[in-house]
């Protein structure tokens, strides 16, 4: 195999992946919507961001979802969230949580599989993940 | 000044005297460079002052988190009266201004020892690294750690409940240790290309290299480790922007330890390494800029929020661009470059082949991190999720384990490929052999049984080569072949970790055994707080083999702060680990408990065989008098409920009584129920006209067992990635120390050649 054939080669592979992590790196993107827009785009995964509506938590012990409501401070809009897991370290205490996930037009509820909660300044914040 | 009294000046004095001394050792180093050589002793003791003023200043703050000092904004946003003694060191570096003055403190004391190996390029290296060093110390000016506030609070807002952890003491000094290194190769780098002299960085940067990489890595494996075994996120890596900002460093870091080595060997990678030693510690400046920031505040809640330093940040960045830019494009024609001449099958080859991919890896990583940026000019800016990541580091993985189980059986010189099969032939056997076993185990994708075969391969040949090596120069001279053994175990550990854990959430109930998968589950009790150990839940496992034990998920909610906590318990056997998490814990009620209702006129309650309807409230007939008359007069008012009970399918009517005075005592006789037990009035409301009642003893009743929910994991081969990473970072002590003598006899070799030289003048 002569150097050039090499060279070739490798430039080859090296834009034919720079394809594939371009065309991952599209549908891997989870955009932030509003939540009308998360309700049209059920198809695929975003992220909301909201307010807890106070009280609104639940623990289904049965199914295994935590169950609550995020609110819009700008609009007031209300979604229904549902994330399989731990409900997150000083989750009450948020002052917003970030849902990423689809939303699941059957049970009118966002189906997150992860949740990002922001907490007052004077903490770091927690974070409850989802590993593959 | 105002300014000035809102500042602790035990702090801020020294911290302003270490930005003085700092601007005295850059003056002399630039008057050495001028060829004033009586500035150096200058210079030196500048430096020397200047570390000693960062010194201070970390102890002034050290000492005032553990005096509980609350007029200090910063101990009382991340210090209490409560927080263990032990915690107040991660207290120090829990913010933002904490973890830059910790930065700064290594910096300022790793730079005494660049100071000591720097030889001839002492004031070039010192200089740039003064610079380096500048900067982090500017942001604590601006951002000062000891500003005070107007009031001294009785009492500071505590230590986030999840940084209460003794990782926490260790990680983070621990990455800040590898931060401050990433800026040692640069200078060095850049003062040869000032100095234009080419030739002898290399060797004494090298162990400086491989200590960031050493360091920095022990950093990663540990937050790994943290992340898995106690905070329960249930992996060792989330692709979270802060991990990735230390994964890119490291990354580029082994890139550049391969063209150093290159460098030596072959005298190839000389301009390259310029550019790596740059994009070492760009990489550190740009993570530090996405995750303190606060541009990611909307996409990682790991990230600071934003303190006002992202211009300062970019500021630095820009700054540290320039200078490598500028020197480089002022010198890249004199570099020196030998012509490519290595045949394609030759071992230089195929290193450049493998850090171009660890390269590109990492390039992959910082455009998956900085999705938030690049995607900002558009309508919806959003993140990739750790699904981008696993994707396209797939195939970058499969290359590298391809080439690194070549690269044992190549020589510099080139090996023609019958020979290279030849001696690869045993070694594949190997690899297959491994292969089919896990085909047989259940690895059925086909990409997944390549990938374990060519990790395999790997690791048999990199071991068959250290093996080589260690008997004919000895261990020490086997570390980079050590540490490739190493890659080839974490990438089999990666891939059975994460594409084959299965993971089930379950809910049990106290006392009966529930069949989870190969394993068989009793929640058996829950343990109280016993002083320092938390709520616990005891869980007994018996595993198909019949052995069991105990498992202590624990599920705690803190105190100050009422957030709920969860450690999950991690039993590790050889072939997996099992990984108890727990979700929620629902204490239950005792068989004939009191158990209290509510009900409105016209509500039934129903339940195990008892029926009561309520009727509504009878005022009349247990009053003489007219009710409001009775209040008056001090008498009690008694009321009566008139219910219909309901058991075993006979109805009777009662009316419990409650009688209360307008002083406020209250009287309720319990009256006994048809089936056994009693009921009670234990309230009235008068405004929605609803009763309370009290039922007591019921046998009926048979209570609710206490639940816990859990998620049970299972991780095969966990411990691979573990260990993978110990044969790395072990590989990389022995290539460290090697590098680390080579350097020394450099020195000497220089010193005598130049006393050889000196004798020939005379």
């Amino acid at each position: 195999m002569s150097k050039k054939w090499t060279y070739i080669l490798g430039g080859v592979l090296l834009v034919a992946f720079a394809g594939f992590s371009m065309a991952s790196f599209k549908t891997a993107l989870t955009p932030y919507v509003s939540y009308a827009d998360a309700r049209s785009k059920a198809d695929r995964t975003v992220q909301v961001a909201g307010g807890l509506v106070p009280e609104s938590s639940s623990y289904d012990t049965d199914a295994g979802y935590l169950h609550f409501q995020l609110t819009d401070a700008e609009s007031g809009e209300v979604m229904a969230v549902r994330y399989e897991g731990l409900k997150p370290a000083n989750f009450e205490d948020a002052i917003s949580i970030v849902a990423i996930g689809r939303f699941d037009a059957g049970s009118s509820e966002f189906e997150a599989n992860k949740l990002l909660v922001k907490c007052p300044s004077k903490y770091q914040g927690a974070e409850v993940k989802e590993y593959g | 000044m105002e300014y000035l009294s809102q500042l602790y000046l035990p702090g801020a004095v020294p911290l302003w005297a270490a930005v003085v001394f700092a601007v005295c050792a850059l003056w002399g180093y630039a008057r050495v460079l001028r060829g004033d050589e009586e500035s150096r002793t200058f210079a030196r003791r500048a430096y020397f002052f200047f570390a000693l003023s960062v010194v201070l200043t970390a102890v002034v703050l050290a000492i005032a988190l553990v005096r509980r000092d609350f007029r200090i904004e910063y101990v009382f946003q991340y210090s209490g009266l409560d927080l263990p003694s032990h915690y107040q060191f991660a207290a120090f570096w829990a913010g933002q201004k904490g973890s830059f003055l910790i930065w700064l403190l290594w910096g300022s004391l790793i730079g005494l020892g660049v100071m000591r190996t720097s030889g001839k390029a002492e004031a070039p290296v010192m200089g740039i690294y003064t610079l380096t060093v500048m900067g982090l110390l500017f942001i604590l000016v601006r951002e000062n750690p000891f500003v005070m506030l107007g009031e001294t609070p009785l009492d500071g807002q505590g230590l986030n409940p999840l940084l209460q952890d003794n990782w926490m003491v260790i990680h983070p000094p621990i990455m800040f240790i590898g931060y401050a290194l990433g800026a040692v190769p640069f200078a060095f780098a850049m003062a040869a290309l000032w100095r234009r002299d080419y030739r002898s960085w290399v060797a004494r940067a090298f162990p400086w290299a491989l200590a960031g990489f050493l360091v920095l890595g022990t950093a990663i494996l540990m937050g790994g480790y943290w992340a898995y075994k106690t905070l329960g996120w249930g992996g060792y890596w989330g692709w979270d922007p802060v991990e990735n900002a230390s994964l890119i460093p490291w990354l580029f870091g082994v890139v550049m330890l391969h063209g150093m080595h290159l460098e030596r060997m072959k005298g190839r990678y000389r301009r390259a390494n310029y550019v790596l030693a740059s994009l070492v510690y760009m990489a550190v400046l740009y993570g530090t800029f996405l995750t303190r920031s606060g541009v990611l505040a909307d996409f990682s809640v790991h990230s600071f929020v934003d303190l006002g330093i992202s211009g300062w940040l970019i500021a630095l960045m820009a700054v540290f661009l320039a200078i490598p830019i500028y020197l480089l494009a002022t010198r890249w024609k004199e570099i020196p470059a030998v012509k490519n001449e290595d045949p394609v099958l030759s071992r230089g080859a195929f290193m450049v082949l493998s850090t171009i991919t660890v390269a590109v890896a990492a390039l992959v990583i910082t455009a998956g991190t900085s999705a938030p940026l690049l995607t900002s000019f558009m309508e919806n800016p959003g993140q990739v999720g750790p699904d981008f990541y696993n994707k396209v580091n797939l195939p970058i993985a499969l290359l590298i384990a391809l080439l690194l189980s070549l690269v044992p059986f190549l020589t510099w010189r080139g090996t023609p490929l019958g020979a290279l099969m030849k001696k690869l032939w045993p070694a594949a056997l190997g690899g297959l052999a491994i292969a089919a076993l896990a085909v047989w185990l259940g690895v059925h994708d086909p990409f997944h049984a390549i990938f374990v075969f060519l990790s395999s391969l790997a690791l048999i040949a990199n071991l068959q080569k250290t093996f080589e090596r260690a008997r004919s120069s000895g261990l020490g001279a086997a570390g980079g072949w050590l540490a490739h053994v190493g890659v080839g175990i974490i990438l089999i550990g990666f891939l059975a970790s994460s594409a084959y854990d299965y993971s089930t959430k379950v809910t049990l109930a106290q006392g009966e055994p529930t069949q989870v998968g190969d394993v068989n589950l009793t929640f058996t009790r829950f343990i109280p707080r016993q002083g320092r150990e938390k709520e616990r839940m005891e869980v007994k496992v018996v595993k198909a083999n019949g052995s069991e034990f105990f498992a202590y998920p624990s599920l705690f909610m803190n105190q100050r702060t009422r957030q709920v906590m969860a450690h999950p318990d991690v039993r590790s056997s050889a072939l997996q680990d099992l990984y108890i998490s727990p979700i929620e814990y629902q204490p239950g009620t005792p068989a004939g408990a009191p158990q209290r209702i509510q009900l409105a006129q016209g509500e039934t309650y129903e339940a195990n065989g008892l029926k009561i309807a309520f009727a509504g409230f009878d005022l009349q007939s247990h009053n003489s008098e007219a009710p409001m008359l009775a209040l008056e007069n001090g008498q009690p008012i008694t009321v009566g409920a008139a219910m219909e009970v309901t058991v075993n399918g006979e109805t009777q009517r009662m009316m419990p009584l409650y009688s209360f005075t307008s002083e406020g005592a209250v009287t309720a006789q319990p009256m006994e129920l048809p089936g056994g037990g009693a009921v009670a009035v234990s309230g009235i409301n008068a405004n929605d006209g609803k009763v309370q009642l009290d039922l007591f003893g019921l046998t009926t009743a048979a209570g609710e067992p206490a639940r816990l929910s859990i998620d049970v994991t299972h991780k095969p081969l966990i411990q691979l990635v573990w260990f993978g990473l110990y044969v790395i970072l072990f590989g990389g002590i022995l290539a460290a120390s090697r590098r680390l003598g080579e350097a020394r006899r450099h020195d000497t070799v220089m010193e005598q050649a130049a006393a050889v030289k000196a004798g020939r003048g005379e």
